[in-house]
């Protein structure tokens, strides 16, 4: 009896203590980021899950958050759908994520817009969709969680932080700041135990490559990436 | 009800409950229901839609056959495994008779004769030979065309079914009747080759079809222009042909002026013959039509057809859907949020970054340019630039921003009108997010310096 409790998480994927982190049901997508994923159940982003992204505001570094997992899934095409501005191709390529898998999607009305996001999910033919929306009510959530579960897409959905208030039944819910060199990320609902600090990543490639002061600014804390700036160039300046 | 020789010949339950009996005279009916609708029987449009539902049902088999007395006999014998059984067959028939707006009796028999008799009283499935003879046997003899001229000599032999016929002496049935009736006789059951008529097929395809009543909202045209979708996809895979391009017209009620019929063009990326897709995409393209008039006619013409492929099956099929699936998503993504809305960038060799960033609609067919993937752009470009305020000497979004990197100056579009020119620098604000900034140079107009907001780092 005391060797089964012990081991009382490893009878079923779908148990785990208060103290461990959930194993992941499906496949997951490495972040890209050692930090980041270690503190995720499965060590990645899931895939055929809903996943909350709730950002202070757009273009603070959430794509770059997404980069490499973006980058990982892009043998199939990657959608945009609602984005909050004009996405930059150039800054797409220059991230990793190749231009012929790229879409942007935009619909004029939250109705097409969920419409769409079923629709994409349903094929399962992209590798991730990429979905910006205010409001969203908790019907909608809920179907665009299960349209998910049937696909290996990875669906973002990208969210005002306001909402983190609000119920959601996201399997992964994050909650993204500007920090020094990056952004902190909140981590608002993991399977697995809280985690009440917020945990800070440095983000690659960082906007900021050449100072006015000349010294290499902040960009040594990590180490060069492939895809980001060659080492040398940043060395020389 | 309908009428024929002014005769009622067909009427629906409301009209029998006031009284209204087959056969009765056209002034007996205005008498006992004077709202009635009459309307007259019309051989030719009976005809029209006996050749709609035959086109249809080339679904199923090339081998379709437009019979005497409202009948159509399908050969499926040679489609029975690739549609599943018999009752596979039986309901998917069932459903694309349905879906023209018609009911039907189905009859099943080994023989085609033998299932136009079976037809004629009711519906009834026989597979086998001896069930046939079995089930033939008690029919009325009336049933069979060739026979009824010979009813009241036939009676008063004694005959009523068919087996009591079959019991008559061949030869001297022959010798009164003619070779024509036992020759039916014999088709039906079996011990004489048949020979039927099989539907041929026009060249093209345009079919129309007039609504019931005239309509004003886009959706209401999706019922009868499924019709249409129907025979195309019936049209199409007898010739083994894929639908590229396909037009529809909307034809309006005319008014004090003829009104322009509505054109839509479904233009298909991906060839298809399947019904579930097309009338999906149509579906999606109604919503999204806007009727100047009310319509009374659905035109559905095939523009474009190319031999249909068939489906490539991979031993293990790909995790992500084929190639098709997601080709017919676009599709369909485009018919409900327009095709300039379902963009992929193709970047253009330009400095000007709103130059450079170009997107264009999915489903035309060049290919994506090849970037540069070495230029440290930001994620998110403003629509416009939007003009910051200066506070103390320096740009202000929000909180005062700071400059942390070098100047980027680019100088371009004399050349088209629009010249810019402008030094990029990275801003940060007290929060440390980044922010594309750039400071417009000062021209001979204007001599205060105008910053602006561009770009985000997403």
């Amino acid at each position: 009896m005391a060797a089964l409790l012990k081991h009382v998480e490893s009878i079923h994927p779908g148990l785990w203590l208060g103290t461990q982190l959930a194993r992941a049901y499906g496949k997951t997508v490495d972040t890209g980021y050692a930090a980041l994923s270690a503190e995720l159940p499965g060590g990645g982003w899931p895939l055929g899950a809903l996943i909350e992204l709730l950002v202070q505001q757009p273009g603070i570094g959430e794509m770059r958050l997404m980069r490499p997992a973006l980058a990982r899934v892009a043998q199939r095409p990657i959608v945009l759908l609602q984005a909050p501005h004009v996405p930059n191709a150039l800054a797409f390529s220059y991230l990793g994520v190749p231009l012929d898998k790229l879409m942007w999607l935009r619909a004029s009305k939250t109705a097409d817009a969920l419409w769409s996001a079923e629709r994409v999910l349903q094929a399962g033919s992209c590798g991730a969709l990429l979905f910006w929306q205010q409001h969203i009510r908790s019907e909608a959530l809920r179907r665009l969680h299960l349209a998910a579960q049937a696909t290996e897409t990875l669906l973002i959905l990208v969210r005002p932080l306001a909402s983190a208030q609000d119920a959601s039944p996201a399997t992964l819910r994050l909650g993204v700041r500007p920090a020094e060199g990056g952004i902190a990320v909140d981590m608002i609902k993991r399977r697995g135990p809280n985690r009440t600090e917020p945990l800070t990543v440095t983000l690659q490639p960082s906007p900021i490559l050449l100072s006015p002061h000349g010294r290499i600014r902040r960009h040594s804390l990590a180490p060069a990436f492939a895809g980001g700036v060659q080492t040398e160039v940043v060395a020389s300046v | 009800m309908v009428l024929e020789r002014d005769k009622v010949i067909v009427l629906d339950a409301v009209a029998k409950d006031t009284g209204v009996r087959v056969g009765m005279k056209r002034g007996g009916v205005t008498t006992l229901a004077p709202e009635a609708l009459m309307f007259d029987r019309s051989a030719e449009r009976e005809e029209e839609l006996q050749r709609e539902v035959a086109i249809a049902l080339l679904r199923f088999t090339p081998q379709v056959a437009v019979c005497e007395e409202e009948t159509i006999v399908v050969d499926v014998t040679a489609s029975l495994r690739l549609f599943g059984g018999i009752l596979r067959v039986c309901r998917e028939v069932k459903g694309v008779v349905k879906a023209i707006g018609v009911t039907a009796r189905m009859s099943v028999a080994p023989t085609g004769r033998g299932a136009w008799l079976l037809a004629k009283p009711g519906r009834r499935r026989v597979l086998k030979m001896r069930s046939l003879e079995r089930h033939l046997g008690p029919l009325p003899f009336m049933v069979v065309p060739e026979l009824r001229p010979f009813a009241d000599w036939l009676n008063g032999l004694g005959c009523r079914v068919l087996s009591d016929i079959q019991r008559l002496p061949r030869a001297g049935l022959k010798k009164r009747c003619g070779v024509d009736l036992l020759d039916s006789l014999d088709r039906a059951y079996g011990l004489a080759p048949e020979l039927h008529e099989w539907l041929e097929l026009p060249p093209t395809f345009s079919a129309r079809v007039e609504l019931p009543d005239r309509v004003e909202h886009a959706e209401a045209i999706l019922f009868s222009a499924r019709r249409l979708v129907v025979q195309l996809c019936g049209w199409l895979t007898a010739q083994q042909l894929a639908l590229t391009h396909a037009t529809i017209t909307l034809e309006h009620e005319r008014g004090r002026q003829a009104i322009e019929p509505t054109l839509i063009e479904i233009a298909l990326a991906e060839p298809t013959w399947h019904e579930e897709h097309l009338v999906r995409l149509l579906k999606e393209r109604l919503g999204r039509t806007e009727l100047e008039a009310a319509v009374i006619a659905v035109r559905l013409t095939a523009s474009e057809v190319q031999a249909a492929e068939p489906p490539s099956d991979s031993l293990f099929p790909e995790p992500g859907g084929s190639a098709q699936d997601h080709n017919r998503l676009l599709e369909l993504l485009a018919a409900r949020l327009g095709a300039e809305n379902v963009l992929r960038p193709a970047p253009a060799p330009d400095h000007r970054p709103e130059h450079a960033n170009h997107w264009v609609p999915v489903q035309g067919g060049l290919k994506t340019p090849p970037a540069p993937d070495d230029l440290p752009r930001p994620t998110w470009l403003l629509h416009a630039p939007l003009r910051l305020m200066v506070k103390n000497h320096r740009p202000f979004y929000g909180s005062p921003l700071k400059l942390v990197s070098t100047g980027e100056r680019i100088e371009a579009g004399w050349h088209d009108g629009a010249l810019v020119t402008r030094d990029y620098f990275v801003a940060e604000a007290d929060d440390k997010s980044c922010y594309w900034i750039y400071r417009e140079r000062p021209s001979v107009k204007t001599e205060e310096t105008r910053w602006f907001l561009h770009g985000l780092f997403g």
